[in-house]
């Protein structure tokens, strides 16, 4: 490949960082007009009742109330949701969890609208609570959404792998092996809490900037529940302080009670909730319990599996419905198998609701394969990494869910890569002849992790871009794909800026606009880089070959005998014309230079009814090893040092990846050891970040890490996605080495300290 | 009330209500949304000013308490050409930034340690920064902005 100028350059810089680091960067919260009013939302204090009665007329006697709407202000009550529509914009009927938005309130001031919150009069008769996710089928449990979308109560979905015999096999193996794990649930815990400022206009349309994750969802959402043409609703996504998968729903039902609030009182409305709220209102990662029973035979070689997986769907279904098809497709991990088989049901609880979250169910199902992976390699006397290199999925193999591998799967020198650099061999040797008594014990442990790539069998990969070179030299470039912090925005600058031959400084990349920008689905599944990445070069290289025609002919040359060197194109005399004479001629040869770019990931088909199929194009990998240190009396775990080797392919943006690769650590630390977003009979226990406890600086470990050398061929310039595998491994990987140091198997994360003292 | 304090090396006069924070005042009443709201509880930083040469949650700090004192917002650390001051810079060549909401109360926390202590080591950086949380960067870029900050100024005074 010839040598890159910017992709992967070291020392490219985030494009919108100048904004961010010289405090003009204007969030929602940020965002003000003159006359805008202030919403609040009424949210319910209970998990679970009837509302017998809304009152909001008293709300108007409030100095500075404008407006109160009720789900009675929607289309058909404001009900939506997908891929099931069993949620409401403002609540109907029922309340489902502590959090549940029932009205909302438009005023002059903050102080008003929570003062006009405070006077609607509302009456719940409380229901009985499920709040435990085992009880959610039982016949006494009452039915949380309006219908149930399968025969089942409160069961909300299924998944199914369905692999040759699997229950033949174990019952036949030598070895048999289960292992039950719980991981409780987790909140985003974004600095910038969810917030739509909705401007309205004359006309009857409406335009609202959300920090959603996706404008174009948000738009058709708005537009449906406000019974408006979509061409009448603008969706602007500004600076995101952080989503991880969080801001979605949430997000497009603040936007739509924005909105209508704002077309109601002709005036700007921004609603942006407040910390504790948005810890109640705001969905979570599920819980989730995997069972794994996994036969093996002497040598310890993997035979079968069978993995059942219950997830809390909580309050309404959102995402769930797609995150435990994602646990269901890598509870078994990156091995190989004879037979497999996986059953997965997402059931409603009245605990909050459940959705996406970085991750998006392979967190789950990493942690107990992962742990399960570990104790086998114990029994069978094998060390950790050994025992899983002798059942690696290698190049050619078939994963569990029986689909062949594409591409060369590298779990294997990312395990290699983390043994070298930990020392692992001498540290297992160290600390496995620790004096047991001792009042800190260390223990070093390992995790690796496959995760498909793309939305997979979730729904058609695609996405779109548009670039334009404007009369004064610069480029405009467009993509509906959102940057939250994560850099896509940064990742498609340095894509298009390769391509055309110009320095990333010339681009101007516009926010993403539903008016302006085309539909690329939404921002998840790391897909940005790969499908979004695609979709900008595909574009770019339609306006960088009429660049090169308007160059040939200005040369009087062929074009394929043209040089590029920095900025200036080169012909055979050898004479540079630079890029803006090239741009002059090209529009006096009449161009036109903007373009519109597409690409979809190859199709790839899961069936869903018989649990057979290909799940994803192709999947990343990756591994981690934890040093840990564990005081027995208080049974504190103190995470030393981690080191982390991903297979990524090309890294487009190396500080941004270098960034999501170390903060994506932290997120997994905190999964393990000291987050945990729980219920208690439906009533969430940690409202603030002095409970819910997320990593600060002072119990980041040291941190080493690798990009392992690959290309993925289809991936723009050979990369592939980036954002969420790294948070993966780090569980069970402590969990791991806690064992090394304690004795103790855990089998719940966040891990209980009084599990592990003397 | 009538409150008259030190922002940013100018003189301010606002008139605000006795409860009022120092937060709601940057953000609403002067217009200084730099300044960033995480949690009004004092747990997340995201809100730090430096309050009488000491990093401050002005979520915390209510207007009577801020009179005749001096305030530093993010504002008000840029260079004299109105372009980053150095630990802003250094936060851009690290890529320290990158949702940004934590961002200015970092760069404050890190002004407010190298102002009290020029050559801190990173366990002090991480001493000074940890009352502010950074949901995406894992902090160590971070870490490394305030360490080249850190090591630039010394090279500059000497």
């Amino acid at each position: 490949m010839s040598k890159l100028n910017y992709v992967g350059k070291p020392t490219a810089l985030q494009v919108d960082a100048y904004d961010k680091v010289m405090g003009t960067a204007k969030y929602v919260g940020d965002m003000y007009l003159p006359g805008m009013l202030y919403g609040k939302v009424l949210r319910s204090p209970i998990p679970h009742g009837k509302i017998v009665r809304l009152d909001t007329s008293r709300a108007f006697q409030v100095p500075g109330v404008k407006a109160v709407i009720t789900s009675a202000d929607f289309v058909n009550n404001g009900l939506w949701g997908w891929p099931i529509k069993d949620a409401y914009i403002l609540a109907h009927g029922k309340v489902r969890y502590v959090g549940d938005p029932i009205a909302a309130v438009a005023a002059e001031t903050e102080a008003a609208a929570i003062k006009g919150v405070e006077a609607i009069e509302f009456e719940l008769e409380p229901l009985p609570v499920v709040s435990d996710p085992h009880k959610a089928q039982s016949s006494e449990s009452p039915l949380i959404p309006d219908e149930c979308p399968t025969d089942k109560n409160n069961l909300c979905n299924i998944h199914i792998v369905r692999n040759g015999d699997p229950a033949a096999i174990i019952e036949k193996s030598e070895h048999i092996f289960t292992g039950s794990y719980v991981f409780q649930h987790q909140e985003h815990a974004y600095i910038e809490t969810e917030g739509a400022l909705a401007i309205p206009d004359a006309d009857g349309s409406v335009t609202v900037y959300a920090n959603d994750q996706s404008p174009f969802i948000n738009r058709g959402n708005i537009a449906s529940v406000l019974g408006l043409e979509q061409d009448y609703v603008r969706v602007i996504q500004p600076p995101v302080g952080g989503s991880f998968g969080g801001k979605d729903d949430i997000g497009y039902q603040t936007s739509s009670q924005a909105a209508k609030l704002a077309l109601l009182t002709g005036k700007p409305v921004r609603i942006t909730l407040a910390r504790e709220e948005s810890m109640a209102a705001s969905y979570k990662r599920e819980w989730m319990e995997v069972g794994l029973k996994i036969g093996a035979d002497n040598e310890g070689k993997l035979k079968a599996v069978q993995a059942n997986l219950l997830a809390d769907s909580g309050a309404y279904s959102s995402m769930t419905p797609l995150s435990s098809w994602r646990a269901t497709m890598h509870a078994g991990g990156s091995y190989r198998y004879e037979a497999a088989s996986v059953d997965t049901e997402s059931v409603y609880t009245n605990n909050g609701y459940c959705g996406a979250f970085r991750g998006f169910g392979n967190n789950q199902a990493t942690g107990a394969i992962e742990c399960l992976i570990d104790e086998m390699a114990e029994k069978f006397n094998m060390d950790p990494i050994d025992y899983r290199m002798i059942n690696l999925l290698r190049e050619g193999d078939r994963a569990f869910t029986g689909n062949k591998l594409m591409h060369r799967p590298n779990a294997d020198r990312c395990l290699e890569w983390v043994r070298l650099q930990s020392g692992w061999d001498r540290k297992r040797a160290e600390y496995a002849s620790q004096e047991t008594g001792a009042p800190n014990r260390r223990g070093i442990g390992v995790a690796c992790y496959f995760h498909g790539s793309g939305l997979g069998g979730e729904g058609t990969d695609f996405a779109t871009a548009n670039i334009r070179i404007n009369g004064d030299h610069t480029v405009t470039l467009q993509c509906a794909l959102t940057d939250y912090g994560q850099g896509s925005r940064t990742v498609f600058t340095l894509i298009a800026a390769e391509v055309l031959g110009v320095n990333p400084d010339r681009i101007q990349m516009l926010r993403p606009d539903t008016q302006t920008a085309t539909d690329s689905g939404p921002t998840v599944a790391s897909r940005a880089s790969i499908v979004g990445g695609n979709a900008v070069r595909d574009t770019t290289e339609k306006v960088a070959h009429l660049l090169n025609l308007a160059a040939a002919d200005l040369f009087k040359c062929d074009p394929a005998q043209l040089i590029r060197v920095e900025e200036s194109y080169i012909g055979p005399q050898e004479q540079p014309i630079s890029f803006e004479e090239v741009v002059d001629h090209a529009r006096e040869m009449g161009f036109q230079l903007s373009a519109h770019g597409y690409w979809q990931i190859p199709e790839i088909h899961w069936d869903f009814d018989s649990g057979t199929g290909v799940p994803y194009f192709t999947y990343s990998y990756g591994a981690q090893i934890a040093e840990v240190e564990v005081n027995r009396k208080t049974g504190v775990v103190k995470v030393i040092k981690i080191w982390a080797a991903h297979d990524a392919g090309k890294i487009i943006y190396p500080l941004g990846a270098k960034g999501q690769m170390l903060g994506g650590i932290a997120q997994g630390l905190g999964y393990a050891l000291t987050e945990g977003f729980t219920y208690k009979d439906g009533y969430p226990q940690k409202l603030d970040f002095n409970t819910y406890h997320i990593p600060t600086s002072l119990e980041m470990p040291e941190m080493e890490y690798k990009f392992i050398d690959n290309i993925l061929p289809e991936g723009p310039f050979g990369a592939k996605n980036l954002a969420e595998p790294m948070m993966i491994s780090a569980p069970p990987a402590i969990a791991n080495a806690v064992y090394q140091a304690t004795g103790v198997r855990v089998h719940e994360f966040p891990i209980n300290p009084n599990l592990l003292k003397m | 009330m009538h409150i008259e304090f030190t922002l940013n090396g100018e003189s301010v006069s606002v008139d605000v209500p006795e409860k009022m924070t120092l937060l709601k005042c940057l953000r609403e009443v002067l217009g200084l949304t730099g300044t960033k709201v995480g949690c009004e509880s004092g747990d997340c930083g995201a809100c730090s000013v430096i309050f009488n040469g000491k990093l401050t949650k002005s979520c915390l700090l209510e207007m009577p308490l801020v009179a005749g004192k001096d305030v530093i917002t993010i504002e008000g650390v840029h260079a004299p050409d109105g372009g980053p001051g150095d630990v802003q810079q250094a936060f851009l060549d690290h890529g320290a930034a990158q949702c940004g909401y934590c961002t200015p109360g970092m760069i404050l926390a890190g002004e407010a340690l190298l102002t009290r202590k020029p050559d801190p080591d990173r366990e002090e950086i991480r001493r000074a920064i940890s009352g502010n949380l950074c949901r995406c960067s894992g902090y160590t870029q971070i870490i490394d902005a305030i360490e080249d900050a850190a090591r630039k100024r010394l090279v500059k005074t000497h």
